[in-house]
């Protein structure tokens, strides 16, 4: 019963400070939207200089439907060769397709003509994505054109593409983006409680009340877990009302993985907190975590991209199990034999990050 | 009349790294009294009570309260024992009621408990002022919710820690009086201030300073003894011979 009234003060102490709230009920909707739409490893309205030297029809089809894509945005068309260099250091333009006739060994022209793409490497990753998108293009008219003229293709791969059919990045972005949220809000809104109440010198109150560590250590937490599974049922409304992106799994599942790892970063958040002596340093100190686990979490860049001496990091990283938990919900409908590994470790964290956290209080208590 | 030790500390101290904060002090508390305890910020008086109600850890030395072992049996001294720290230690977006409730709950009163003690702090203060934040409030009602909050619920032992720091002088001989209505109610109370003018309000004082006591006794006596006109004269010459020696 004593906790109840830890629970009720420190909810009233959340919701009586008014720019808390909007941080906490406006800004998730806000962030998941303005997520959503930058975070996307979708490519589109790369610009390009299209410089077309060949006389081929061909050539000029392939320009034309290069001009009415919508993945590129044409600067220019031109047949007069120019400082393709200095196009791309003045930005003007992130690549240039240069199409010239090609020949056999013995001078004869061929059918279609050699592209040649130039790129501006800094952005490696779009420069990739683009790259094979003007190859796309290009083979897409040259196997038409031979399938018109009556050609028949030795070998042909057809790709069926499962729970994500239109490569869509925001379906694989979106899941993870709640999770991201659940992070955020979790884990500074944690951090800074148990300094507060150092700060403000009630923390020594508390301490000779009648609550035991675990009281106080749930008083604290559960307000912020409830406050989080709000924030999350926020960030997937979002999700699927905003950017339309199906939830085919169990929503009962997708709280069960929640709640463990709520548990595991609201510990961890209170862990910084009794290691912090200020509000200032716990804010820092759990931007400095979040970071880390953000990178750590297959979130922008796959796991397996991560270097092996890292690895570890990555499998100690909560983050990184939501998200995948997550993810298979959303897309795949997975249910729960799929994911009870993930969901055990996630559940071995908690425990660990649990125990270690409220070993630390208890040592801080009796100093 | 004979005089019951309610709390005895026996040769206390406490460490911070190679800092002596309190070194081998020595003292009881009788039942009934006013003990104050007398010394210049840093000289050891909030390390000891934190030590005495258990929440720093003793580095040698012990204390027995009602014959309990501090550091064995505080759980039990903790219901006994009510505890106002320095600042005052309330929640600034909680009104004044809600700080009653909130200290009432995790004391472990129940609900019509709560309403009792709400009642009686409503007989004194205007309820449109503890309708209000604490932080909108003065810090002479703050003062009196605090020392409220750590009544909650009827400790024997009440340990004021500077219950009087940045306090106007009409609230702190206010104050003072509802300390002695706490007295005469019975109550054992161990207060803590530097301002040395409070020094007369106590039926015994004590006087820290760099971790040890320098002088303890009644106030009239010790004046007396000393041949001193001012507790200010007292505490100078005290801490005058604690340099030399």
């Amino acid at each position: 019963m004593r906790i109840f009234y830890l629970l009720k003060k420190e909810l009233i102490e959340i919701f009586r400070q008014k720019e808390m709230l909007v941080i906490m009920f406006i800004a998730p909707i806000l962030q998941t939207i303005i997520l959503g739409y930058v975070v996307t490893t979708d490519v589109h309205n790369i610009p390009v200089e299209v410089i077309n030297l060949s006389k081929n029809k061909a050539a000029y089809r392939i320009a034309n439907r290069i001009n009415r894509s919508d993945l590129f945005d044409v600067k220019k068309i031109t047949n007069q060769p120019g400082d393709h260099l200095k196009t791309l250091k003045q930005g003007k333009a992130k690549s240039i397709i240069i199409l010239r006739d090609s020949y056999d060994k013995k001078r004869k022209p061929l059918a279609y003509p050699e592209i040649q793409i130039l790129m501006d490497g800094i952005d490696s990753n779009t420069s990739v994505i683009a790259a094979g998108y003007f190859n796309g293009v290009a083979r897409q008219y040259i196997l038409e054109d031979m399938r018109k003229k009556g050609f028949e293709l030795p070998l042909e791969s057809q790709t069926l593409i499962r729970f994500n059919p239109n490569l869509k990045s925001i379906n694989y972005m979106g899941p993870g983006i709640v999770a991201l949220l659940l992070t955020i809000i979790s884990m500074f809104l944690t951090s800074i409680t148990l300094v507060r109440e150092k700060e403000q010198q009630t923390m020594d109150t508390l301490l000779i009340s009648r609550l035991t560590p675990m009281e106080i250590y749930l008083g604290k937490s559960l307000p912020m877990a409830l406050l989080g599974l709000i924030e999350m049922g926020i960030g997937i409304l979002v999700v699927i009302l905003v950017f339309g992106i199906p939830l085919r799994g169990s929503l009962l599942y997708l709280f069960l993985a929640a709640v463990i790892f709520l548990f595991a970063i609201l510990s961890y958040a209170l862990l910084i907190s009794t290691l912090c002596s200020s509000q200032q340093q716990a804010l820092f100190f759990s931007w400095f975590s979040m970071v880390t686990f953000l990178l750590l979490a297959g979130l922008f860049t796959p796991v397996e991209n991560i270097p092996k001496g890292l690895h570890w990091v990555a499998d100690i990283n909560p983050l990184r199990y939501l998200i995948k938990i997550i993810r298979e919900i959303f897309l795949k409908g997975n249910g729960i034999e799929y994911f009870y590994k993930d969901l055990l470790i996630l559940g071995a964290i908690t425990v660990t990050v649990l125990s270690l956290s409220l070993l630390n209080f208890k040592r801080l208590i009796s100093k | 009349m004979q005089v019951e030790d309610i709390i005895r500390v026996n040769e206390l101290s406490k460490k911070f790294g190679a800092f002596y904060a309190v070194n081998r002090i020595s003292f009881n508390i009788h039942r009934g009294e006013i003990l104050g305890f007398l010394g210049p910020n840093g000289a050891g008086k909030t390390t000891t009570i934190k030590m005495i109600n258990g929440l720093l850890r003793i580095t040698s030395g012990n204390v027995f309260v009602k014959g309990l072992n501090v550091k064995k049996q505080i759980k039990q001294i903790k219901a006994f024992t009510g505890y106002m720290s320095q600042k005052f230690s309330l929640y600034p977006l909680l009104t004044s009621l809600e700080n009653i409730e909130f200290f009432g709950g995790i004391s472990g009163l129940s609900r019509k408990e709560i309403k009792k003690f709400q009642q009686q702090i409503e007989d004194t203060i205007p309820i449109e002022i503890l309708k209000q934040k604490i932080m909108d409030i003065p810090p002479g009602i703050k003062q009196q919710v605090a020392l409220f909050t750590c009544l909650m619920p009827d400790p024997d032992i009440i340990f004021l820690d500077e219950p009087t720091s940045g306090v106007d002088p009409k609230n702190r001989r206010d104050f003072w009086m509802q300390i002695y209505k706490l007295k005469k109610a019975g109550k054992t109370i161990l207060v803590t201030t530097h301002n040395l003018d409070e020094a007369e309000y106590a039926d015994r004082i004590i006087i820290i300073h760099n971790g040890k006591i320098i002088r303890q006794g009644e106030p009239s006596s010790l004046l007396k003894n000393e041949n001193m006109d001012s507790m200010e004269d007292l505490f100078k010459k005290a801490v005058t011979d604690d340099e030399t020696n």
